[in-house]
């Protein structure tokens, strides 16, 4: 293997420059731990088919690996400390990776992959002394892709659960008693908080703490604040009501025969009628389209020299993609299907000059 | 001379035919009493009002804008052409009328949820543009309004097109309505709304502002059931051709009915977690579904014709709730009805619905007694208005217990039916008269349809005021088996009044329930029942009732002597009257417990309170139980109940009313003193629960405190209070709580009036208080609907400050009571500071109150601390009061006199306000002034104003120019240029797109550009009004119309075809019409300019066509307009 040479050759000056300088055991310990993880992107690089590679990539990439592999032991550090606890365990190392963007699934299968290298046991320097504990049984020998030098599973009694549990406070006065205070005690922390922090009126003239209230605030719009529910109320109307639905499909009939405004200066009053060109209202055919005037599409103003009609008609479809227009003469009010975009609906083109109304031609300038 | 009405707006032109019209415009009501510094008593002041106000009433034919006819088309005149009126004018900073809010946030208008609406008391339209403003002037119309792109021009009628101006940054909303309507009907109400179709009448719309569409959906969503319920018992389909709700915040009434569209407040928006809104709500949407049947549709002819309307909508409505909430909700609702009219009518002394004004009898004022004119809607008290409409509902109900609900319902169907087809016939103006009620005709229909006579019913409610006030008693004679019954009347007191009469009585005997039917006469006060049966309470028998119904009874309660077990007056309430009836206790408890009629009930709750005995808190104990009794009955027992446990306080035994009952239905099985978590699927139950701990609060001890007991209860509901599995939210429950705390509270032991301190803080009060603040800090946090949480606890703050726990304060109310606060809080805050000004006599709080009414943005507020400080008057007329003197005197007085001109009801607050605290006469702390007007006035108790009558006078004849008044004398001056390129705007806008010249559209077009606020709305709107043709008129335009269907066509008013079958007049007016419309043409250009410019006033013109056609025979009236009693009397064509 050719690049078995730059391995080592890479491996083999960093412990050389490890053994010509370092003389404390910390050192000794960076440098060792350096030079396997350069074995380690070394037998990588070589399982993904590379023969050679430079020092400095190699590098490169010993450099990334440890500060992925440094990321993961800080960030399930955090995890574990946020649940009060000191030792990670190994679903702080799964959230970890979940949330650095690792498929964890995929690991096992990768550990017991055929054509990996197994890297060789780093030297270790001083044997960790480990007391000769008392054994009980046998313990579970390591498989097959596991290094033999990683330390041996614990043993068989450490696996023996013996569920205990506690009776669960399952008395009803003591868990309403529970709920209530815990809800009493959330609230009046967040509101002394809130009060602290902000401005505050006071009942009493000598004493300002006691009784504190959050000082008035006057609203600029007061009525959204006193008549939308609250997210939580929201929430809440959600899991409890289903007879929305029925309300939603109504107004999913409404929008459709809203055509979508040129200037866009419309669109604040009608958007949510406008958003959805429910495919269901083509569906239902012209039978059910609602005709109210208010979502009738604005009119144009209306042109006063006949000559000028016509390029405004053209001026107006490209600018506008589907204009509305009036015109002078009041040809009969024509159905135009419009495709537009992905979605294909209806407009209603009243009084369409002539030449517009043989549209359909694809090439037609008038088509969209 | 022609008069129109207007306020408020700027004439900068008047052109009648196109020629220049010299105008007066004089405004009285602006200043009622000029230059009268010693003047200042109310009596004076209500004469002078009312004067000013006839001196421009519409239906009087008087107006504000007096314009001249020049002498040019008096020939005009004479041949009864039609006169054509342009007027431009505009409107800066509207104080009345239309009602601007624009909240003060970043973003375009739209964004920022600006919007804007007309609104005002009565016919209030002369606010925002010259019309004449009378119900009984009906036109057609055609409304256009050019406003910013995103914004939303609702007004009447069916909306036309809606077209892009040529910028593209606005669009003008083309309205037209064929149906006469008057111009006090006419509104218009422009915002970035959102538009919800409903979804089962596609020609109802739905607007609200901008993110409340969910909350529309929902509150929106049962309004078809009201148009299916009225169109089914009128047996007529709604009028008109669209119907418009439009939710608005800061609304000056919750609801306002105009012609084919409603305006209400945002605040009736509910999600649908709210249980209380919702019943309210949904009579509000009601209530003016029904005014749009009669109100809008069918007018009225004249002021004192305004009881037919109301009172048929009240009417229907309650039909209506009768339908939706039971014959319970209803019976209650009437019996609430009448006892407020009742005790408003037996304090102030009368209600009159039908006022007449004879000439001669002007002398012998129908209401004297009161401090205001009821001549005109104008100076009528808020708070008289409303009871007028109670009782016109009332009476209505007593015409139908008279001639059947079923003739009642024909009556309308025919007033409806004729109304329609009048509107639908265009052009015969003698048939629009039949879209206007009057009490004759009203009266008439009823004979028609009925056969019946019901005259002695409308002396004796509707031309008379008073109510009948009975005393009732009893003694049952054994010998004969009678039952002698003495029934007396008050009829000396004020607002009241004799009746002579059927009266109808039920008596429950023992062998069943039995109705008499007595004659009240002059001087009959006894009368004599047989007794059915004999008394024999041994016999072990069920009862029978009145329904038919027969119950078990345990009978050992009552007199073994007497068959009777209890006697009602009047039952079905077929009298407005207070009955005050004496029987003993048993037979109260008996009638509470087994008459099924709830107004029974209600009555006998009321009476036990005055029998504190073990027996009556076994009869109310036991409605409380009782799950079939109608809630608002067990409600009032809670209240009841509490009252008789005071009484009893010393002999009372157990734990305190009502604990116990309330654990056992609300409470857990297992633990009692932890409620159940909330769970308010049965709205019966919850109304319960939620009242029973507010009528528990009020019980109190031997030592006059609330029980520890109770208040430990009522603080563990609110700890255990949980919401999570609950489908509807609790703010209203949790808000009652607060309530319950606040009704706990006693006054503190004080001692030598020390300052109130924390220390001192009585430990009771601490753990209330502790409540409050956690509530009301929670309540920044997550706020709950309404602010009913924040409302509470201001109340409940109030009471602890008043009695003595916490120092008397109002900062915390006043920064409560600024502008940006929902209005609920406002309100809450603003009766704390109006309480605080009372107890503690503080001329700071009162100024600060004074100039509140004076400046504060929302008219309603204004409204509501006039009405709350008239309630709860710092002091009154003869009371000592250091803040009674004489700045106050004036600062009040100017309030009245010119503060308020711009809005009516506002100034009639102020006359309330007046009379409350100074009372008819001089103000008591005023110096004395010169002896001989003193005397003067206590002479005669009216003085006529020496200068309004000249000033009556100035104004009918135009020829002396009063000082003070706003009057100028324009002449044929062009004083604005721009003007009359928007004069031109309309040419362009009828386009020659028929060869053939068509008449002039007439219309106005008004712009608007609100530089104060802000507001970049553009209006432009063109009105068509009084359009009086000839037939000849009649028949060109019609081929006009025919020629160009599209067209929107002008509208017609009143003519009679029937008499000019020839056709002579000229055609002139069409030749020289067209004339100037191709002449418009050149002046397009300069138009567009001019809007470019942006110019920060508004342009509105007018123009007004009148023609009157020759009268050869038959009719009477020498106008033929559809108000026929204006034509006579008016004095409008003097030429």
């Amino acid at each position: 293997m050719a690049d078995t040479a730059a391995t080592a050759g890479a491996g083999g000056s960093g412990t050389r420059s490890g053994s010509k300088q370092s003389t404390n055991p910390a050192d000794n310990y960076h440098l060792a731990r350096r030079r396997t993880l350069q074995v380690v992107v070394s037998s990588l690089l070589t399982e993904a088919g590379f023969e050679s590679a430079e020092k400095a990539s190699v590098e490169t990439l010993t450099e990334m690996l440890q500060s992925y592999i440094s990321e993961i032991g800080r960030s399930a550090k955090s995890y574990c400390e946020h649940t009060a606890r000191t030792q990670p365990t190994l679903s702080d190392i799964v959230v970890t990776l979940v949330e650095m963007g690792f498929n964890v699934d995929t690991l096992p299968a990768y550990a017991k992959r055929s054509q990996r290298m197994v890297i060789t046991a780093p030297p270790v320097t001083n044997q960790p002394v480990t007391p000769k504990a008392l054994t009980a049984g046998q313990n579970r020998p390591h498989p097959p892709h596991i290094p033999s030098h990683f330390p041996e599973f614990p043993d068989p009694h450490t696996y023996i659960k013996t569920p205990t549990y506690r009776e669960p406070v399952s008395d009803y006065q003591v868990l309403r008693e529970k709920a209530a205070s815990q809800r009493r005690d959330v609230e009046r922390a967040l509101t002394r908080f809130m009060a602290k922090t902000g401005e505050t009126q006071s009942l009493f003239k000598d004493d300002v703490s006691t009784f504190p209230l959050i000082a008035a605030r006057p609203f600029t719009i007061p009525y959204l604040t006193a008549l939308l529910p609250s997210e939580l109320e929201m929430q809440q109307m959600e899991e409890t009501d289903s007879s929305e639905q029925d309300e939603q499909t109504d107004t999913e009939n409404l929008p459709l025969h809203i055509s979508t405004d040129d200037s866009g200066a419309e669109k604040e009053n009608t958007s949510v009628l406008q958003q959805n060109p429910s495919l269901s209202g083509s569906r239902n055919g012209e039978e059910n389209v609602i005709d109210n005037p208010y979502l009738r599409p604005v009119k144009k103003p209306k042109i006063r020299r006949k000559k000028l009609i016509l390029k405004q008609v053209l001026n107006s479809l490209h600018v506008s993609q589907a204009a509305v227009l009036r015109c002078e003469w009041g040809a009969v009010g024509l159905r135009v299907k419009i495709a537009h975009g992905h979605s294909r609906f209806w407009k209603h083109i009243q009084g369409i000059s002539p030449p517009l109304g043989a549209s359909g031609l694809p090439s037609s300038p008038f088509y969209y | 001379i022609i008069k129109l009405n207007s306020k408020q707006c700027r004439i900068y032109r008047v052109r009648i035919n196109d020629l220049e019209a010299a105008f007066i415009y004089n405004d009285p009501t602006l200043e009622v009493c000029h230059n009268e510094s010693k003047q200042r008593n109310l009596n004076y002041f209500s004469n002078a009002y009312a004067a000013a106000v006839s001196a421009v009433d519409p239906d009087a034919g008087n107006g504000e804008l007096c314009i001249k006819v020049p002498s040019e088309l008096w020939k005009h005149v004479d041949e009864l052409k039609v006169l054509k009126i342009h007027i431009n004018f505009s409107l800066d900073q509207p104080k009345g009328g239309l009602h601007f809010v624009v909240p003060s946030v970043e973003g375009s208008m739209a964004e920022r949820g600006a919007h804007v609406f007309s609104c005002g008391y009565q016919n209030s339209t002369r606010f925002w543009f010259p019309c004449v403003d009378s119900y009984s002037e009906l036109c057609t119309w055609k409304l256009e309004f050019t406003v910013d792109a995103a914004m939303v021009a609702v007004s009447n009628g069916d909306l036309v097109e809606t077209v892009y101006t040529h910028d593209m940054r606005k669009k003008t909303f083309h309205y037209m309505l064929t149906i006469p309507t008057a111009a006090s009907n006419i509104s218009l109400a422009i915002g970035p709304f959102e538009i919800l179709v409903d979804p089962y009448m596609h020609e109802v719309t739905h607007f609200c502002l901008p993110q409340l569409l969910p909350l529309l959906k929902h509150t929106t969503s049962y309004l078809h059931e009201v148009f299916e319920f009225y169109e089914e018992i009128l047996t007529c389909r709604y009028p008109y051709s669209c119907f418009k709700t439009v939710f608005i915040d800061e609304a000056y009434v919750e609801v306002a009915a105009y012609a084919s569209m409603s305006i209400f407040s945002t605040n009736l928006l509910h999600s649908a977690m709210i249980i209380d809104e919702t019943p309210l709500t949904r009579r509000c949407l009601a209530q003016s579904l029904a005014q749009q049947f009669f109100g809008c549709f069918i007018s009225r002819m004249s002021w004192s014709d305004e009881w037919v309307l109301k009172g048929i909508s009240g009417y229907i409505y309650g039909l209506w709730m009768k339908k939706t909430f039971g014959v319970n909700e209803y019976r209650h609702w009437i019996k609430e009805e009448l006892d407020k009219i009742v005790a408003y009518e037996l304090k102030t002394g009368g209600v009159l619905l039908h006022p007449m004004f004879g000439g001669g009898k002007e002398k012998d004022n129908p209401a004297s007694h009161l401090h205001f004119s009821i001549k005109h809607p104008h100076t009528l008290s808020w708070e008289y208005y409303t009871m007028f409409q109670c009782k016109a509902h009332l009476v209505m109900r007593l015409i139908e217990n008279r001639i059947s609900m079923e003739f009642m319902l024909q009556v309308f169907n025919k007033l409806l039916s004729l109304a329609s087809t009048a509107s639908s016939q265009k052009f015969q103006s003698h048939m629009w008269s039949q879209m206007l009620v009057s009490t004759s005709g009203f009266l008439k229909s009823i004979s028609n349809v009925s056969g019946k006579d019901i005259q002695p019913l409308i002396k004796q409610w509707v031309d008379q005021s008073g109510v009948v006030k009975f005393y009732g008693s009893f003694a049952f004679n054994r010998k004969r088996n009678v039952l002698e019954l003495e029934i007396k009347q008050d009829y000396t007191s004020p607002g009241t009044q004799k009746y002579v009469g059927p009266l109808k009585v039920t008596v429950q005997e023992l062998d069943g329930s039995f109705n008499h039917t007595l004659q009240i006469e002059e001087n009959s006060l006894k009368h004599d029942i047989p007794c059915h049966s004999k008394s024999r309470r041994n016999k072990k028998k069920k009862i029978p009732l009145m329904n038919g119904e027969e119950v078990d009874m345990d009978l050992s309660a009552m007199d073994a002597d007497s068959p009777l077990l209890w006697i009602r007056i009047d039952p079905d309430m077929s009298v407005l009257r207070k009955v005050e009836f004496e029987q003993a206790d048993f037979m109260w408890q008996y009638q509470l417990r087994y008459e099924r009629d709830v107004v029974a009930q209600q009555e006998s709750i009321l009476a036990l309170e005055k029998f504190p005995t073990p027996a009556s808190r076994l009869a109310l104990t036991d409605i409380l139980e009782q799950e079939q009794c109608f809630y608002r009955v067990r409600m009032s027992a809670c209240f009841c109940l509490a009252k008789i446990a005071n009484s009893m306080v010393s002999t009372w035994t157990g734990p305190p009313a009502m604990k116990s009952l309330f654990t056992r239905m609300f409470c857990c099985k297992t633990c009692p003193n932890i409620v159940k978590t909330n769970n308010f699927m049965s709205f019966q139950s919850y109304f319960l629960q939620k009242t029973m701990p507010v009528a528990m609060a009020l019980l109190r001890d031997v030592h006059n405190l609330c029980p520890k007991e109770v208040l430990t209860f009522i603080l563990d509901l609110i700890k255990y209070n949980d919401n999570r599995k609950n489908k509807f939210s609790d703010n209203y429950y949790r808000a009652e709580m607060i309530d319950a705390l606040a009704n706990s509270v006693t006054p503190a032991v004080s001692v030598n009036n020390e300052v109130r301190t924390l220390d001192n803080l009585n430990p009771d009060v601490r753990l209330i208080l502790e409540e409050i603040t956690r509530f009301l800090n929670m309540e920044k946090l997550l706020p709950s609907y309404r602010h009913t949480i924040t409302v509470s606890c201001l109340r409940a703050i109030r009471v602890l400050q008043k009695n003595g726990h916490v120092p008397s304060d109002p900062a915390l109310f006043k920064s409560y009571a600024e502008y940006g606060h929902f209005v609920d809080i406002r309100i809450a805050a603003l009766e704390a500071v109006v309480d605080y000004t009372k107890v503690d006599r503080s001329y700071e709080e009162l100024q600060w109150l004074l100039n509140m009414i004076q400046n504060d943005p929302v008219p309603y507020v204004r409204h509501k601390i006039l009405n709350m400080l008239t309630k709860n008057p710092p002091f009154t007329k003869n009371m000592e009061s250091p803040l009674c003197n004489e700045a106050l005197v004036d600062q009040l007085w100017k309030l009245m006199n010119s503060g308020t001109s711009h809005d009516w009801r506002l100034r009639c607050g102020a006359v309330d306000l007046y009379f409350t605290l100074f009372g008819l006469s001089r103000p008591s702390c005023l110096p004395l002034p010169e002896l001989g007007l003193v005397l003067n006035l206590k002479e005669k108790k009216a003085v006529l104003n020496p200068t309004i009558i000249p000033e009556a006078i100035a104004g009918n004849q135009e020829a002396a120019i009063n000082p003070s008044s706003h009057a100028q004398l324009v002449g044929f001056q062009n004083p604005e240029a721009s003007c009359n390129m928007s004069a031109h705007q309309q040419g362009v806008k009828r386009k020659a797109d028929t060869p053939l010249g068509s008449p002039l559209e007439p219309g106005q077009i008004l712009e608007k550009n609100e530089d104060s606020s802000k507001v970049k709305l553009k209006i432009r709107e063109e009105i068509d009004m009084d359009t009086v043709h000839d037939s000849q008129a009649f028949i060109s335009h019609h081929l006009n119309m025919l020629e160009r269907p599209s067209t929107p066509g002008k509208e017609q008013s009143p003519l009679e075809m029937s008499m000019h079958p020839v056709a002579t007049a000229p055609l002139s007016v069409f030749t020289k019409e067209s004339a100037s419309s191709k002449h418009s043409d050149h002046h397009h250009h300069h138009h567009h300019e001019h809007k470019k410019k942006k110019k920060k006033h508004k342009h509105k013109h007018k123009h007004k066509h009148k023609h009157d056609s020759k009268e050869k025979d038959k009719e009477p009236f020498t106008f033929s307009s559809p108000a026929s009693g204006r034509s006579i009397r008016s004095p409008s064509l003097s030429d």
